[in-house]
Protein backbone atom coordinates (compact mmCIF):
# COMPACT_ATOMS: atom_id res chain seq x y z
CA UNK A 1 0.00 0.00 0.00
CA UNK A 2 1.28 3.54 -1.08
CA UNK A 3 2.00 5.72 1.77
CA UNK A 4 -0.84 8.74 0.36
CA UNK A 5 -3.28 6.11 0.55
CA UNK A 6 -2.98 5.90 4.18
CA UNK A 7 -4.00 9.22 3.84
CA UNK A 8 -6.41 10.34 1.26
CA UNK A 9 -7.10 13.79 3.05
CA UNK A 10 -2.97 14.77 2.39
CA UNK A 11 -3.98 14.30 -1.24
CA UNK A 12 -7.57 16.06 -1.38
CA UNK A 13 -5.51 18.62 0.05
CA UNK A 14 -3.30 19.10 -2.42
CA UNK A 15 -5.62 18.57 -4.84
CA UNK A 16 -8.09 21.84 -3.89
CA UNK A 17 -4.79 23.83 -3.46
CA UNK A 18 -3.34 22.99 -6.67
CA UNK A 19 -6.63 23.76 -8.46
CA UNK A 20 -6.82 26.83 -6.05
CA UNK A 21 -4.03 28.51 -7.07
CA UNK A 22 -5.25 27.89 -11.25
CA UNK A 23 -8.22 29.89 -10.62
CA UNK A 24 -6.66 32.82 -8.90
CA UNK A 25 -4.15 32.95 -11.45
CA UNK A 26 -6.85 32.35 -14.56
CA UNK A 27 -8.43 35.25 -12.68
CA UNK A 28 -6.00 37.75 -11.88
CA UNK A 29 -4.83 37.41 -15.60
CA UNK A 30 -3.49 40.72 -16.89
CA UNK A 31 -5.75 41.74 -19.70
CA UNK A 32 -4.17 43.55 -22.55
CA UNK A 33 -5.13 47.57 -22.57
CA UNK A 34 -5.81 47.79 -25.65
CA UNK A 35 -7.25 44.58 -28.35
CA UNK A 36 -8.32 45.04 -32.06
CA UNK A 37 -12.06 45.77 -32.06
CA UNK A 38 -12.03 45.21 -36.06
CA UNK A 39 -10.45 42.79 -38.39
CA UNK A 40 -8.12 43.46 -41.11
CA UNK A 41 -11.02 44.13 -44.03
CA UNK A 42 -13.14 46.14 -41.37
CA UNK A 43 -10.02 48.52 -40.75
CA UNK A 44 -9.83 49.16 -44.47
CA UNK A 45 -13.56 49.62 -44.98
CA UNK A 46 -13.64 52.13 -42.02
CA UNK A 47 -10.94 54.03 -43.58
CA UNK A 48 -13.52 55.61 -46.31
CA UNK A 49 -15.90 56.07 -43.08
CA UNK A 50 -16.49 59.97 -43.67
CA UNK A 51 -18.20 59.80 -40.05
CA UNK A 52 -15.13 59.07 -38.69
CA UNK A 53 -13.40 62.68 -40.16
CA UNK A 54 -13.92 65.72 -38.24
CA UNK A 55 -14.08 68.30 -41.20
CA UNK A 56 -12.69 72.64 -40.36
CA UNK A 57 -15.76 73.93 -40.55
CA UNK A 58 -17.06 71.91 -37.74
CA UNK A 59 -14.39 73.65 -35.68
CA UNK A 60 -16.12 76.89 -35.30
CA UNK A 61 -18.72 75.34 -32.53
CA UNK A 62 -15.78 73.85 -30.64
CA UNK A 63 -14.23 77.04 -30.64
CA UNK A 64 -17.11 79.44 -29.67
CA UNK A 65 -17.45 76.38 -26.98
CA UNK A 66 -21.04 75.96 -28.00
CA UNK A 67 -20.80 71.73 -28.68
CA UNK A 68 -20.26 70.30 -25.64
CA UNK A 69 -19.37 67.34 -26.52
CA UNK A 70 -16.30 67.40 -28.47
CA UNK A 71 -12.61 67.24 -27.10
CA UNK A 72 -10.09 68.26 -29.28
CA UNK A 73 -6.42 66.74 -28.53
CA UNK A 74 -3.30 68.36 -29.96
CA UNK A 75 -0.66 65.53 -30.78
CA UNK A 76 1.93 67.60 -31.58
CA UNK A 77 4.80 68.24 -29.11
CA UNK A 78 4.19 70.48 -25.68
CA UNK A 79 6.83 73.50 -27.06
CA UNK A 80 4.74 73.57 -30.03
CA UNK A 81 1.73 73.58 -28.65
CA UNK A 82 2.64 76.39 -26.43
CA UNK A 83 3.43 78.28 -29.61
CA UNK A 84 -0.44 78.34 -30.91
CA UNK A 85 -2.86 75.78 -31.05
CA UNK A 86 -6.54 75.12 -31.86
CA UNK A 87 -8.71 77.26 -28.74
CA UNK A 88 -10.24 74.97 -26.35
CA UNK A 89 -7.51 71.93 -27.49
CA UNK A 90 -5.84 69.62 -25.17
CA UNK A 91 -2.25 68.70 -25.77
CA UNK A 92 -1.63 65.09 -25.78
CA UNK A 93 1.90 64.94 -27.61
CA UNK A 94 2.11 61.90 -29.45
CA UNK A 95 4.80 60.35 -27.37
CA UNK A 96 2.54 59.94 -24.34
CA UNK A 97 -0.13 58.27 -26.56
CA UNK A 98 0.90 55.18 -24.98
CA UNK A 99 1.14 55.68 -21.46
CA UNK A 100 -1.73 53.84 -19.71
CA UNK A 101 -3.30 57.50 -18.68
CA UNK A 102 -3.91 58.41 -22.51
CA UNK A 103 -5.81 55.09 -22.95
CA UNK A 104 -7.91 55.32 -19.87
CA UNK A 105 -8.91 59.14 -20.67
CA UNK A 106 -9.58 57.79 -23.87
CA UNK A 107 -12.08 55.21 -22.19
CA UNK A 108 -13.60 57.59 -19.70
CA UNK A 109 -14.45 60.59 -22.78
CA UNK A 110 -16.05 57.19 -24.81
CA UNK A 111 -18.11 56.28 -22.16
CA UNK A 112 -19.09 60.11 -21.28
CA UNK A 113 -20.02 59.99 -25.16
CA UNK A 114 -17.65 62.54 -26.02
CA UNK A 115 -16.04 63.15 -29.35
CA UNK A 116 -12.25 63.17 -29.56
CA UNK A 117 -10.68 64.79 -32.26
CA UNK A 118 -7.14 64.29 -32.77
CA UNK A 119 -4.88 66.64 -35.10
CA UNK A 120 -1.26 66.93 -35.86
CA UNK A 121 0.96 69.48 -37.44
CA UNK A 122 -0.66 68.06 -40.69
CA UNK A 123 -2.99 65.39 -41.48
CA UNK A 124 -0.55 62.80 -41.57
CA UNK A 125 0.63 62.92 -38.17
CA UNK A 126 -2.80 62.58 -37.09
CA UNK A 127 -3.66 59.39 -39.25
CA UNK A 128 -1.84 56.77 -37.68
CA UNK A 129 -3.20 56.93 -34.31
CA UNK A 130 -6.69 57.92 -35.33
CA UNK A 131 -6.90 54.76 -37.13
CA UNK A 132 -5.18 52.32 -34.30
CA UNK A 133 -7.99 53.99 -31.89
CA UNK A 134 -10.94 52.74 -34.63
CA UNK A 135 -9.32 49.37 -35.05
CA UNK A 136 -9.45 49.44 -30.88
CA UNK A 137 -13.10 49.61 -30.84
CA UNK A 138 -12.98 53.77 -30.36
CA UNK A 139 -15.30 54.62 -32.09
CA UNK A 140 -15.88 57.97 -30.98
CA UNK A 141 -12.14 59.24 -32.04
CA UNK A 142 -11.79 61.19 -35.35
CA UNK A 143 -8.99 62.87 -37.45
CA UNK A 144 -9.14 66.37 -38.42
CA UNK A 145 -8.91 66.74 -41.92
CA UNK A 146 -5.92 69.27 -43.14
CA UNK A 147 -4.57 69.75 -39.64
CA UNK A 148 -3.58 72.61 -37.82
CA UNK A 149 -1.92 73.99 -40.96
CA UNK A 150 -4.38 74.04 -43.27
CA UNK A 151 -6.17 75.70 -39.89
CA UNK A 152 -4.01 78.13 -39.22
CA UNK A 153 -4.58 79.48 -43.17
CA UNK A 154 -8.45 79.62 -42.54
CA UNK A 155 -8.66 80.28 -39.07
CA UNK A 156 -10.30 83.53 -39.90
CA UNK A 157 -13.41 81.74 -41.87
CA UNK A 158 -13.45 78.34 -41.25
CA UNK A 159 -17.01 78.00 -42.95
CA UNK A 160 -15.43 79.15 -46.27
CA UNK A 161 -13.57 75.36 -46.65
CA UNK A 162 -16.78 74.02 -46.81
CA UNK A 163 -16.22 74.93 -50.79
CA UNK A 164 -12.29 74.34 -50.68
CA UNK A 165 -11.52 70.99 -51.47
CA UNK A 166 -7.51 71.58 -50.74
CA UNK A 167 -7.39 69.43 -47.69
CA UNK A 168 -9.25 66.14 -49.25
CA UNK A 169 -6.48 63.89 -49.20
CA UNK A 170 -5.88 61.17 -51.61
CA UNK A 171 -6.41 63.84 -54.71
CA UNK A 172 -3.35 63.72 -57.24
CA UNK A 173 -2.58 67.77 -57.41
CA UNK A 174 -1.26 67.51 -60.94
CA UNK A 175 -1.58 65.24 -64.15
CA UNK A 176 0.89 63.15 -63.58
CA UNK A 177 1.93 61.97 -67.01
CA UNK A 178 1.78 65.29 -68.26
CA UNK A 179 4.00 66.45 -66.28
CA UNK A 180 6.85 63.42 -66.33
CA UNK A 181 6.15 63.16 -70.15
CA UNK A 182 9.71 63.84 -71.74
CA UNK A 183 10.41 67.50 -72.00
CA UNK A 184 11.19 68.96 -74.89
CA UNK A 185 15.08 70.77 -75.27
CA UNK A 186 13.50 74.30 -74.15
CA UNK A 187 12.48 74.05 -70.41
CA UNK A 188 15.70 72.03 -70.12
CA UNK A 189 18.18 74.47 -71.50
CA UNK A 190 16.50 76.95 -69.18
CA UNK A 191 18.34 75.31 -66.55
CA UNK A 192 22.16 76.88 -67.24
CA UNK A 193 21.12 80.20 -66.98
CA UNK A 194 19.51 79.95 -63.57
CA UNK A 195 22.63 77.84 -62.62
CA UNK A 196 25.12 81.35 -62.96
CA UNK A 197 23.16 82.72 -59.94
CA UNK A 198 24.07 80.21 -58.01
CA UNK A 199 27.93 80.61 -58.94
CA UNK A 200 28.08 83.66 -57.62
CA UNK A 201 26.61 83.00 -54.64
CA UNK A 202 29.31 80.56 -53.99
CA UNK A 203 31.82 82.90 -54.67
CA UNK A 204 30.72 85.17 -51.99
CA UNK A 205 30.73 83.21 -49.60
CA UNK A 206 33.95 81.67 -50.11
CA UNK A 207 35.46 85.87 -49.54
CA UNK A 208 33.48 85.99 -46.39
CA UNK A 209 35.54 82.33 -45.31
CA UNK A 210 39.17 83.85 -46.70
CA UNK A 211 38.54 86.44 -44.24
CA UNK A 212 39.24 84.62 -41.36
CA UNK B 1 -7.97 0.00 -7.96
CA UNK B 2 -5.78 3.21 -6.81
CA UNK B 3 -8.78 5.52 -6.57
CA UNK B 4 -6.52 8.87 -6.40
CA UNK B 5 -4.59 8.07 -9.28
CA UNK B 6 -7.87 8.28 -10.97
CA UNK B 7 -9.02 11.87 -9.75
CA UNK B 8 -5.48 12.66 -10.81
CA UNK B 9 -5.61 11.70 -13.95
CA UNK B 10 -8.93 12.91 -14.93
CA UNK B 11 -7.78 16.47 -13.35
CA UNK B 12 -5.28 16.57 -16.06
CA UNK B 13 -7.39 15.18 -18.98
CA UNK B 14 -10.07 17.93 -17.91
CA UNK B 15 -7.22 20.63 -18.09
CA UNK B 16 -5.80 19.21 -21.23
CA UNK B 17 -9.39 19.84 -22.97
CA UNK B 18 -8.95 23.51 -21.12
CA UNK B 19 -5.98 24.17 -23.22
CA UNK B 20 -8.10 22.74 -25.88
CA UNK B 21 -10.68 26.21 -25.80
CA UNK B 22 -7.87 28.69 -25.36
CA UNK B 23 -6.95 28.98 -29.01
CA UNK B 24 -10.28 29.75 -30.32
CA UNK B 25 -9.34 32.82 -32.23
CA UNK B 26 -8.39 31.85 -36.05
CA UNK B 27 -7.01 35.32 -37.17
CA UNK B 28 -3.72 36.09 -38.95
CA UNK B 29 -0.77 36.83 -36.81
CA UNK B 30 -0.43 40.24 -35.92
CA UNK B 31 1.47 42.40 -33.09
CA UNK B 32 0.13 43.80 -30.52
CA UNK B 33 -2.14 46.98 -30.13
CA UNK B 34 -0.07 48.87 -28.27
CA UNK B 35 3.47 47.76 -29.53
CA UNK B 36 1.58 49.01 -33.34
CA UNK B 37 0.88 52.20 -31.38
CA UNK B 38 4.27 52.61 -30.22
CA UNK B 39 5.55 52.49 -33.96
CA UNK B 40 3.53 54.37 -35.76
CA UNK B 41 4.27 57.32 -33.34
CA UNK B 42 7.90 56.96 -34.36
CA UNK B 43 8.88 59.47 -37.91
CA UNK B 44 10.96 56.92 -38.86
CA UNK B 45 9.19 55.41 -41.41
CA UNK B 46 9.23 58.41 -44.04
CA UNK B 47 11.53 58.56 -46.29
CA UNK B 48 11.68 61.27 -48.70
CA UNK B 49 11.40 61.45 -52.72
CA UNK B 50 14.63 62.72 -53.01
CA UNK B 51 15.62 59.45 -51.15
CA UNK B 52 13.21 57.44 -53.28
CA UNK B 53 14.40 59.73 -56.72
CA UNK B 54 18.44 58.24 -55.48
CA UNK B 55 17.81 54.45 -55.16
CA UNK B 56 16.24 54.25 -58.58
CA UNK B 57 18.89 55.82 -60.36
CA UNK B 58 21.54 53.75 -58.52
CA UNK B 59 19.08 50.95 -59.20
CA UNK B 60 19.31 49.88 -55.49
CA UNK B 61 18.02 46.24 -55.31
CA UNK B 62 17.02 46.12 -52.52
CA UNK B 63 14.32 48.80 -53.05
CA UNK B 64 10.41 47.63 -53.95
CA UNK B 65 8.27 50.39 -54.68
CA UNK B 66 4.76 49.72 -54.12
CA UNK B 67 1.97 51.63 -55.23
CA UNK B 68 -1.03 51.70 -53.37
CA UNK B 69 -3.44 53.63 -56.15
CA UNK B 70 -6.40 51.71 -58.38
CA UNK B 71 -4.94 50.16 -61.55
CA UNK B 72 -6.19 52.84 -63.31
CA UNK B 73 -4.23 55.35 -61.82
CA UNK B 74 -1.96 53.51 -61.65
CA UNK B 75 -1.46 52.37 -65.63
CA UNK B 76 -1.46 56.29 -66.40
CA UNK B 77 1.51 57.19 -64.39
CA UNK B 78 3.66 54.95 -62.09
CA UNK B 79 7.03 54.95 -60.69
CA UNK B 80 9.55 52.87 -62.40
CA UNK B 81 9.51 49.12 -61.61
CA UNK B 82 6.77 50.22 -58.58
CA UNK B 83 4.35 47.21 -58.18
CA UNK B 84 0.52 47.71 -58.10
CA UNK B 85 -1.38 46.52 -55.02
CA UNK B 86 -4.57 48.60 -54.38
CA UNK B 87 -5.66 49.13 -50.78
CA UNK B 88 -8.72 47.29 -51.81
CA UNK B 89 -7.25 44.47 -52.70
CA UNK B 90 -4.37 44.51 -49.89
CA UNK B 91 -5.21 41.67 -48.03
CA UNK B 92 -5.24 38.42 -50.42
CA UNK B 93 -2.76 35.99 -50.56
CA UNK B 94 -1.24 37.27 -53.82
CA UNK B 95 -0.68 41.07 -52.26
CA UNK B 96 1.11 39.65 -49.45
CA UNK B 97 3.54 37.92 -50.82
CA UNK B 98 4.99 41.59 -51.63
CA UNK B 99 5.91 42.27 -48.42
CA UNK B 100 8.53 40.89 -45.76
CA UNK B 101 11.16 39.48 -48.54
CA UNK B 102 14.32 39.81 -46.78
CA UNK B 103 16.68 42.15 -47.78
CA UNK B 104 13.91 44.77 -49.50
CA UNK B 105 12.57 48.04 -48.46
CA UNK B 106 9.27 48.41 -49.19
CA UNK B 107 8.01 51.77 -49.91
CA UNK B 108 4.60 52.83 -50.16
CA UNK B 109 3.36 55.22 -52.77
CA UNK B 110 -0.15 57.42 -53.07
CA UNK B 111 -1.47 60.29 -54.45
CA UNK B 112 -0.57 62.01 -51.26
CA UNK B 113 1.33 60.04 -48.10
CA UNK B 114 -1.96 59.10 -46.47
CA UNK B 115 -3.58 56.00 -48.39
CA UNK B 116 0.42 55.44 -48.43
CA UNK B 117 0.46 55.66 -44.48
CA UNK B 118 -2.70 53.59 -44.21
CA UNK B 119 -1.25 51.25 -45.51
CA UNK B 120 1.69 50.86 -43.97
CA UNK B 121 -0.07 50.64 -40.58
CA UNK B 122 -1.92 47.82 -41.86
CA UNK B 123 0.68 46.12 -43.37
CA UNK B 124 2.55 46.47 -40.11
CA UNK B 125 0.00 45.24 -37.59
CA UNK B 126 0.50 41.94 -39.81
CA UNK B 127 4.12 42.33 -38.84
CA UNK B 128 6.05 43.07 -41.89
CA UNK B 129 9.42 44.69 -41.43
CA UNK B 130 11.13 47.16 -42.83
CA UNK B 131 8.59 49.30 -44.96
CA UNK B 132 8.26 52.80 -45.42
CA UNK B 133 5.97 56.01 -46.53
CA UNK B 134 7.17 57.94 -49.12
CA UNK B 135 6.62 61.68 -47.85
CA UNK B 136 4.56 63.72 -49.69
CA UNK B 137 3.60 60.90 -52.29
CA UNK B 138 3.57 61.15 -55.87
CA UNK B 139 2.72 64.96 -55.53
CA UNK B 140 5.80 65.87 -54.04
CA UNK B 141 7.48 63.57 -56.36
CA UNK B 142 6.15 66.39 -59.25
CA UNK B 143 6.82 69.14 -57.16
CA UNK B 144 10.75 68.02 -55.98
CA UNK B 145 11.62 65.86 -59.12
CA UNK B 146 9.79 66.02 -61.88
CA UNK B 147 9.34 70.49 -61.79
CA UNK B 148 12.18 71.53 -59.22
CA UNK B 149 11.55 74.97 -57.76
CA UNK B 150 14.84 76.84 -58.08
CA UNK B 151 16.32 78.50 -54.91
CA UNK B 152 16.27 81.94 -54.13
CA UNK B 153 19.72 83.39 -53.38
CA UNK B 154 19.13 83.66 -49.03
CA UNK B 155 18.79 79.90 -49.17
CA UNK B 156 21.15 77.96 -47.69
CA UNK B 157 23.60 76.32 -49.88
CA UNK B 158 22.00 72.22 -48.85
CA UNK B 159 19.25 74.13 -51.09
CA UNK B 160 21.56 74.61 -53.93
CA UNK B 161 22.82 70.85 -53.57
CA UNK B 162 19.47 69.21 -53.54
CA UNK B 163 18.50 71.53 -56.31
CA UNK B 164 21.49 70.41 -58.36
CA UNK B 165 20.81 66.82 -57.86
CA UNK B 166 17.04 67.35 -57.85
CA UNK B 167 18.07 68.67 -61.93
CA UNK B 168 19.71 65.69 -62.80
CA UNK B 169 16.96 63.53 -61.65
CA UNK B 170 14.45 65.34 -63.48
CA UNK B 171 16.53 64.67 -66.44
CA UNK B 172 16.37 60.88 -65.58
CA UNK B 173 13.09 60.43 -65.03
CA UNK B 174 11.88 63.03 -67.91
CA UNK B 175 13.91 61.24 -70.61
CA UNK B 176 17.24 62.79 -70.60
CA UNK B 177 18.62 63.30 -74.53
CA UNK B 178 22.79 63.78 -74.94
CA UNK B 179 22.55 67.40 -75.80
CA UNK B 180 20.76 66.81 -72.35
CA UNK B 181 24.09 65.63 -69.95
CA UNK B 182 25.96 69.00 -70.80
CA UNK B 183 24.18 71.24 -67.94
CA UNK B 184 25.04 68.13 -65.73
CA UNK B 185 28.55 68.60 -66.60
CA UNK B 186 28.25 72.45 -65.68
CA UNK B 187 27.14 71.11 -61.93
CA UNK B 188 29.68 69.19 -61.10
CA UNK B 189 32.49 71.89 -62.28
CA UNK B 190 30.49 74.25 -59.72
CA UNK B 191 30.51 71.67 -56.37
CA UNK B 192 34.74 71.53 -57.53
CA UNK B 193 34.95 75.31 -56.96
CA UNK B 194 32.75 75.35 -53.99
CA UNK B 195 35.26 72.70 -52.29
CA UNK B 196 38.33 75.14 -52.94
CA UNK B 197 36.87 77.80 -51.57
CA UNK B 198 36.84 75.72 -48.31
CA UNK B 199 40.43 75.29 -48.29
CA UNK B 200 40.78 78.96 -48.30
CA UNK B 201 39.44 79.20 -45.89
CA UNK B 202 40.80 76.74 -43.82
CA UNK B 203 43.99 79.33 -43.59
Amino acid sequence: MEIHESNPWKTLLALSVFVVILIVGFFTMRTPLLTYKLDMKQSIEEMKNTDACFYPWQLNGVITNETKNIVLFDLRNNFVFGQGHIPGAENLSAQDLTKEESIERLEDLKNGNFIVVLYGEDQLQANGPWMLFRQVGFDNVKVLLGGYQYYLLHKDNLLATKTDSIFQKGVPKYNFAEMAAPKNGASVNSTPAKKTVEVTRRKKSGGAAGGC
Amino acid sequence: MNRNYIYLTLLMLILAFGTLMIKKTNEPKQIEPQQLLFELIQPTRYVSTDQVAKMIIQNDPSLELIDVRNSKEFEIFSLPKAINVPIDSLISKNSLLNFGIPGTKVVFISNDDIAADQVWILTKRLGFKSTYVMKGGLNQWIETIIDPKSPVESDPALAFETYAFRKGAQLYFTGAKTENAEPAKVKVEVQRKKKSGGAAGGC
